[in-house]
This record gives C-alpha cells, sequence and structure tokens, in this order.
C-alpha cells in the first residue's frame, strides 16, 4: 500500500477483494454455479422472449395447431386446448413467474428486513408489538390470505405480486431478527454506542452489513418459494386469466380435460419447468448460505 | 520402578492448509508417581498439545512422534480396546472452562457416575447402590454437599462446577490427573479454594499431577516443578520456589514478571515492557474531580421479578491524571458500575458528574460526554466489528462526532499513540490479521481519536497473553503520563492495580468497602474482604500482612 491511497478507496479495495473471495468460494459448490447460470440463461431469454420468439402464438384466435396434437416436428411439445404450441406457453410464462418471483420475494424481504431489524434493535414496547404482528401473520395460512387479498384488489400481476409480497415476509422478519439480535449481543456494538454512535450509525454501519448476507441467501430461496407461490394462485385461477402463467396452463391442462385425455405434454412441460427454477433457486440459495454464514462451513469440509 | 509418565523426543505437527506447522517439537518430561508437575507458556506455546497427547486426545489432523510412556507402556502404539481403558482408569482431564464441559441436561450425579459405569473397577459392573455410594464420597471429596448429586450443572457456581469437574477426574481413582487451565475463568477467591483443593487431593492420595497454565504464580501455589514452554519448546524446567525467584530464560522472566507480586516495590509503577516508560511528571496531589459518581444506585429484576442492587449506592471520584483500579470478584457490580459512568445504562438515583457539571440522559449532551469518557472492552477481538480495517475502527469515533476533513490525520496520530508504529502499516488490515495485543492497541486508538479525558478500561488486558499483559498495563501508564489522561481500569486483579493504579477501590456486593491509595488499600487492608482477596493471591504478598500469610490460605 503506498501512503497515497485515499481511506475510502481503502475501503472500496476492501470489499471487491472481500467479493471476490466470495465468489471463488461461491465456485467450488458445483450445485451452486449450475443452478445460477440456469437461472442466468433462464433469465436471459425470458427477457429476450419478445425477440426471438413470435407472440402472436399466445392468442387463441390466432393459434393454427389441432386440439390437443402430441408433440410433433411443428409443435415439439405439442398443442393445448386450443391449439397453442405448448412450448411457446412454457417458454412465455418463464416471464411471468419470474417476474412474480422476483418482485414477490423482494418485496417480502424488504418487508421482513425492516420488521426483523426494528424489533431486534429497538426493543421495548415496540418489539413487543412488531413481534406479536409477525407471529400474527405467521400463524395466518398464508395462501387463504393472499387469494383473499388476490380477489378484493383488482385483478393483474401487480396484485399477486403484492398478495405474496405481504404474506411471505414473517419468516424473513425471524431470520432478520436473530441475526440482528446476535449481532447486537457483540461487544463491537458497545464500542461504537460508548463512542456516541446513534441508532442510525449502529444500524446502518455496524447491523445492516452484518445481516445483509443472510439476507441475500435468504431472498433466493424466498424467490423460490414465489415461484410455487405464484403457480399456485394462477391454477386456483387468482389472477388475469389473460396472460400466460405456469399455473394457469396447469389449470387449463385440469379444467379442459387434456388429463383425462392422456395429453401429458400438456402437464409435464409446466410442472418440469416449475420444479427445475425452483430447484435452482434452492441450490444459488444454498450455496450462497454456505459461503456466507461460516456456522455452515464445517459440514462441507 | 519405572516413572509414572515419561515423554521422549515429543514432537507434535499439525496438518494444515498451508502445510505442516509443528506445534511441540523435541519434548521430554519424567513425572514420578505423586509428583506435581506444572507446564506454563502462552497460548500458541504448545503446552496444551502435550498434554493432551498423553491420552491421544488430539485431533485427527495432528501427527505424533517420539515416545509416551505411560507406566512404561508407550501411548502411541496402543490399541484402542487399550487406549479407552487407560482413559481415566490411569489418567484423568480436568478440562478447561467447566461450564462447557458439562453436559447441561444431565444431573451432576450422573455424570460423576459415567466413568465408573464405563471403568468398573476390578472389571465387574458396580450396582447402582455401590455407584451411589462412590459418588457421594467423590462429593464429599471435593467438599461438595453430597445432596447436590441431583443438581443440574446451571444451579452450580463457576467454582462448584469446576469442583464437579475434579470429581469426575477422581472418579476411576487414577493415578495420574492433567488439569489444563483449571482455574482460568474463576475468581480469585473461587481460584484459590479449587487449586488448594486439587493440592491436598493430589497429596493425599499420591496422585501424578500436570498442571498447565499461563499464570506462573498458579502453578508455583501447587506444582512442585514447573517447565515453561516457548513455541514448542520445553526452554526451562526447575523446582518452583527457584524458577519464581530467579528464572534463567528469557521468556520465563518474561512470564515471571507478567504477574507481579503485590507489596514488591520492584513491580510499583512498573508493568513488564521492553521501552522504558517515560519519568513521572509534576503532578499537584490536589486536583479537582473529573468523573464523579454520586450516590449512584442501579437496579436489576432477577427472572422471579426480585430487585437485585448491581450497585447499591457508590460514590467514587477519578482526578484528572490518576489511574483509579475499581477491583472485586465478577458479579460485585463493577461493569455495571462502569457501564452508568459511561451513560449506558441508566441509574436509578445518584448522579454522574463529569468536570463538576452533571451527565445528560440523553440527546446531543450525552453524545457529547461520551467524546469525553471512553470505553476500553475485554475482549479486543469481539470489541471490533471483523469487517471493518483498522483504519475504519479508529475512524469511527471521529465519524461520528463529525470531526470533519483531517480525519486521515487524526487517526495516523490516534495509532501512533496506541503505539502502532508505523501507522500506515496497520491502516488496511483487518482484526483478524492481527495479534491480540496489537487488536487492544487499536480499541485504545479507536478511544484515543477522540481526544477523551478519561477512559474507563473493563479488564483491559484479562483476555491478553502475558507477554502482551504489561505491555498495554505500560501504554495506559504511559498515555497518563505523558497526555494526562485519566483512567478507570476495572480488573480482578490485584496486581495490575499495584502495576499501574494511583488508587484502588475495592468492589463488594455493589457497594465500595474500601477506597485509598494503592498502598494503603492493599499493604494494609482495613476491611476483611480486601483482605481475603488479598489471601487469595496465589503468589502472595511480598509484605505479608497477618491474615494473608499462607498459613491462614486454607481458611479462605
Amino acid at each position: 500500500m503506498t501512503t497515497a491511497e485515499k481511506p475510502g478507496s481503502i475501503v472500496w479495495r476492501r470489499r471487491r477483494e472481500a467479493v471476490a473471495k466470495r465468489w471463488h468460494e461461491f465456485t467450488t459448490n458445483k450445485a451452486g454455479v449450475f443452478g445460477l447460470a440456469f437461472l442466468g440463461l433462464l433469465t436471459l431469454l425470458a427477457i429476450l422472449a419478445p425477440v426471438i420468439s413470435d407472440e402472436s402464438g399466445l392468442d387463441v384466435t390466432k393459434a393454427h395447431g389441432g386440439s390437443l396434437n402430441p408433440p410433433s416436428g411443428e409443435f415439439w411439445l405439442g398443442t393445448d386446448i386450443d391449439g397453442r404450441s405448448v412450448l411457446l406457453m412454457t417458454f412465455w410464462g418463464a416471464r411471468i413467474s419470474l417476474l412474480v418471483g422476483f418482485s414477490a420475494a423482494f418485496l417480502s424481504v424488504l418487508i421482513g428486513t425492516i420488521i426483523g431489524i426494528a424489533a431486534a434493535h429497538f426493543g421495548g414496547w415496540l418489539s413487543g408489538l412488531l413481534l406479536r404482528f409477525t407471529d400474527f401473520f405467521l400463524v395466518l395460512p398464508s395462501l387463504v390470505l393472499a387469494v383473499a387479498l388476490a380477489s378484493v384488489l383488482e385483478q393483474g400481476a401487480m396484485t399477486v405480486i403484492v398478495a405474496i409480497g405481504v404474506t411471505a415476509w414473517p419468516s424473513t422478519a425471524r431470520l432478520v431478527r436473530a441475526q440482528t439480535l446476535t449481532i447486537e449481543g457483540r461487544p463491537y456494538i458497545e464500542r461504537a454506542k460508548a463512542l456516541g454512535g446513534g441508532h442510525l450509525h449502529i444500524v446502518g454501519k455496524h447491523v445492516l452489513p452484518g445481516v445483509m448476507p443472510l439476507v441475500l441467501a435468504n431472498t433466493t430461496l424466498v424467490v423460490g418459494n414465489a415461484v410455487i407461490a405464484d403457480a399456485t394462485l394462477a391454477f386456483l385461477g387468482v389472477g388475469n386469466p389473460n396472460t400466460v402463467s405456469w399455473g394457469a396452463m396447469l389449470q387449463t391442462a385440469l379444467n379442459n380435460g387434456a388429463i383425462s385425455k392422456g395429453a401429458w405434454w400438456n402437464l409435464l412441460p409446466p410442472g418440469v419447468a416449475i420444479v427445475v427454477v425452483v430447484l435452482a433457486f434452492t441450490l444459488v440459495g444454498r450455496a450462497l448460505e454456505t459461503v456466507l454464514n461460516p456456522r455452515l462451513k464445517g459440514q462441507h469440509s | 520402578m519405572s516413572p509414572l509418565l515419561e515423554l521422549k523426543n515429543l514432537g507434535v505437527t499439525y496438518a494444515t492448509g498451508s502445510g505442516e506447522v509443528a506445534a511441540v517439537r523435541g519434548v521430554d518430561l519424567v513425572l514420578e508417581p505423586g509428583d506435581t508437575l506444572g507446564v506454563a507458556g502462552e497460548s500458541g506455546s504448545g503446552k496444551s498439545t502435550v498434554a493432551m497427547s498423553v491420552l491421544r486426545l488430539l485431533p485427527r489432523s495432528a501427527k505424533v512422534s517420539g515416545e509416551i510412556l505411560l507406566d512404561g507402556e508407550d501411548v502411541t502404539a496402543m490399541k484402542w480396546g487399550r487406549l479407552r481403558a487407560v482413559r481415566w482408569a490411569e489418567a484423568s482431564v480436568v478440562f478447561q472452562g467447566a461450564m462447557h464441559a458439562l453436559n447441561p441436561v444431565r444431573k451432576i450425579g450422573e455424570q460423576i457416575a459415567e466413568p465408573i459405569r464405563l471403568h468398573p473397577p476390578g472389571g465387574k459392573a458396580l450396582s447402582d447402590g455401590e455407584i451411589q455410594a462412590k459418588v457421594t464420597e467423590l462429593l464429599e471429596q471435593v467438599d461438595l454437599p453430597p445432596g447436590r448429586a441431583g443438581a443440574y450443572p446451571h444451579e452450580l457456581s463457576g467454582g462448584q462446577k469446576q469442583r464437579v469437574m475434579i470429581a469426575m477426574a477422581l472418579a476411576c481413582s487414577p493415578r495420574l490427573i492433567i488439569a489444563d487451565e483449571p482455574t482460568t475463568a474463576l475468581d480469585v477467591v473461587v481460584q484459590a479454594q479449587v487449586l488448594d483443593l486439587l493440592g491436598r487431593l493430589v497429596a493425599e492420595q499420591g496422585i501424578g499431577l500436570i498442571m498447565i497454565s499461563h499464570d506462573l504464580s498458579v502453578l508455583a501455589a501447587t506444582c512442585r516443578r514447573i517447565a515453561v514452554m516457548y513455541d514448542g519448546e520445553i526452554v526451562e524446567e526447575r523446582p518452583s520456589a527457584e524458577l519464581m525467584s530467579a528464572p534463567h530464560h528469557e521468556h520465563s522472566k518474561a512470564l515471571a514478571a507478567a504477574f507481579p507480586t503485590v507489596g514488591d516495590p520492584v513491580s510499583r509503577f512498573a508493568p513488564a515492557t521492553s521501552t522504558p516508560l517515560p519519568p513521572e511528571p509534576e503532578r499537584s496531589a490536589d486536583q479537582p474531580a473529573l468523573l464523579e459518581a454520586e450516590d449512584l444506585r442501579v437496579s436489576f429484576r432477577d427472572r422471579s421479578g426480585k430487585r437485585i442492587d448491581a450497585v447499591a449506592g457508590v460514590s467514587l471520584q477519578v482526578r484528572k491524571d490518576e489511574i483509579v483500579a475499581l477491583v472485586g470478584q465478577s458479579g460485585s457490580g463493577k461493569t455495571t458500575l462502569a457501564r452508568t459512568l459511561l451513560g449506558l445504562q441508566k441509574p436509578d438515583s445518584g448522579a454522574v458528574r463529569y468536570d463538576g457539571k452533571p451527565v445528560p440522559l440523553g440527546g446531543a449532551g450525552l453524545k457529547a460526554y461520551r467524546r469525553q469518557v471512553q470505553l476500553v472492552l475485554q475482549d479486543p477481538t469481539s470489541a471490533l466489528n471483523p469487517n471493518h480495517t483498522v483504519y475504519e475502527a479508529v475512524a469511527e469515533g471521529p465519524r461520528i462526532h463529525g470531526m470533519g476533513a483531517n480525519e486521515h490525520e487524526i487517526v495516523v496520530k490516534a495509532l501512533e499513540a496506541a503505539e502502532l508504529r508505523p501507522a500506515e502499516k496497520f491502516l488496511d488490515r483487518l482484526p483478524h490479521e492481527l495479534s491480540g495485543g496489537q487488536r487492544q492497541r487499536v480499541v485504545i486508538a479507536g478511544a484515543l481519536a477522540l481526544d477523551p479525558g478519561v477512559i474507563v478500561a473493563d479488564e483491559p488486558v484479562a483476555s491478553l497473553d502475558a507477554s502482551v499483559r504489561g505491555e498495554i498495563l505500560a501504554l495506559l501508564l504511559r498515555l497518563r503520563r505523558e497526555l494526562g489522561l485519566a483512567g478507570l481500569v476495572i480488573t480482578h486483579d490485584l496486581g495490575l492495580a499495584w502495576n499501574i493504579a494511583d488508587r484502588v477501590a475495592v468492589m463488594y456486593r455493589g457497594e465500595l468497602v474500601e477506597v485509598g491509595t494503592v498502598e494503603e488499600v492493599l499493604l494494609d487492608p482495613k476491611h476483611d474482604y480486601t483482605k481475603s482477596l488479598l489471601a487469595a493471591l496465589p503468589g502472595g504478598t511480598a509484605r505479608e500482612t497477618p491474615i494473608a500469610a499462607h498459613s491462614h490460605r486454607r481458611g479462605v
């Protein structure tokens, strides 16, 4: 190090090194890398969907395939009851699934983090109130609540995001609260207080950087859950029936007798897609947890 | 007759990620039956590795070379079945930290009975009644009422738990006991009791004892001979009294000097340091009080809702240019008092004054006050955020108080004042890259960066190695002499008070029972509690006061 280096740049160099080190650790986890690569590819394809495929194929009025045709050269995964390509629908379903998954997870993690840190940091009656509030949401059957919310709000992707977001946060809040309590119990918090640091300083400088890694790992797991919740809600008929989503595809397959006619190609593609996407998120989440939470490391070495 | 234990050219290497590390090299030791041997050394000197190798309790990554002869039989060549029989029946261990070595969900009676069940004497299993009788006998031997057999570990005090550990070690009537830092976490008074007990049992039953400690005076109080380890080798091995009075090796000298004898004029205002101290500046005897507590009361509610007075009416002054040592056992309320002085704990009644003005309880006034009075914590490892560099840790205070543009200059100056030179070399280090002593210096630099008037240090050297201890104490003394920085040092260690303090306040059950100059209080104690604290010092005091004489130690 040269004396000319500015303190700020020292900090940034440190952070870059820390990120590089963690990335290196992450790459040693093959399952995690596989999951991340898969998700990266899927996200890219989902974003590029309007460019590389023709959206008009999703329109029932413009569909030109026969009803429930098995996989063929033209339709690789067959057609649905309306004669649309199942492959195209599954492909476009990824868009809505990922959008809802990421947004709902972001919303629930945001709520959970704020409530978790507040409950642990301030203590006293506020903590008690927030914890009871969390417990209340924790014991509510979240699916029923989400269905109720989605049916009173207007239909659309936004509604599904809000419905999942406001029901999925309690577990994140609990996790963040526990981690915050651990950090707040460390003597360096006492030192920061003795130095004169206020709430903002302690939360901003010590608590938040300390809980962020866990929150990040948790987020990837929450995204997986949100994808499932989205599919479930769509399957139950909540949400916009005009958008193509995996849950809605399954519902159509069930309601229109695709199952009784043995049209497995209507069921398997969206079902497998859900499983694979959730699995990928879980793999990445577990790998991140192992990298970021030192307590889990021993089990793998 | 062959010796009880003989180590011949013992070497232990650990396989780590970056190659092999030799923890122990060429150690030769002999222990005759009934003999007592102390092994002294700092953390990392290999002393625990030597002890654990005797029963092959080392981790898998350890490679042992040389011979370990227990009663003439080589432990390293033993089959598992034989080793299992030898463990506990012939040699047993008193582990460090009794609170973690006992199973919290089982009654202590069952835990003492466990080795008896596993290693029944004479090879045949005992009936429950016989085991019960044996447990009762063992509890009596360690001065615990037999009724306590039904207690769970959390219902016992630290000293009682350590007694249970000793009872467990004695359970199968072994011929060798290895005690690994048996008193480290204990108070002076309790420590004296446990050492006394251990020494007595070993003498009565003719058991060989190997005791490991970083504190030479503890070993000298119990063991006939002491071996000093440094960097994996034994550098000196001689009878205790001889080694204590005239250590040969540099490292033994450092260990002996680190724990001064109270009353020894050589160590007064002279902590063990390699750099000379500045001379005592002119001090006017009659300074006004800088930090003052007046009839301070703090109480907590315990789980049953009963009020407990942690601090019960304490009045204490810290004047400019002086170091006050606040001594007392754990649980005496000294840390609560310090937290209250710093405004981290609200008092129930009474007042804290700084420079004659009452300290505000909140808001900008409290923040401004915190610039004046700074805290140094016991364990520097946990007092620093592991993700913050030295620069960030030291700059934290100045940033909070918006001390502005010349932050870099302030940080460098604070680090230099805390004797981390050259400061530039340390700026971008993370805490885990520093040694324990350097970390504590960073914490002190963080306090100095705010240019405070008083430093409150809570056991500042309790978690540091002996050689670093003297240096940190010397730093505090130097800061007082050079910058006029007043200090309130909280400690259970009377030697520390003798080393650097001007005045001593003795705290007992939330009250100050004796306050006065170091000489007054430590050489001529008035209160019974002070006397018992002094009497419990394993090394004794240089000028024996009647009650502190060795003949009375048993009665403590």
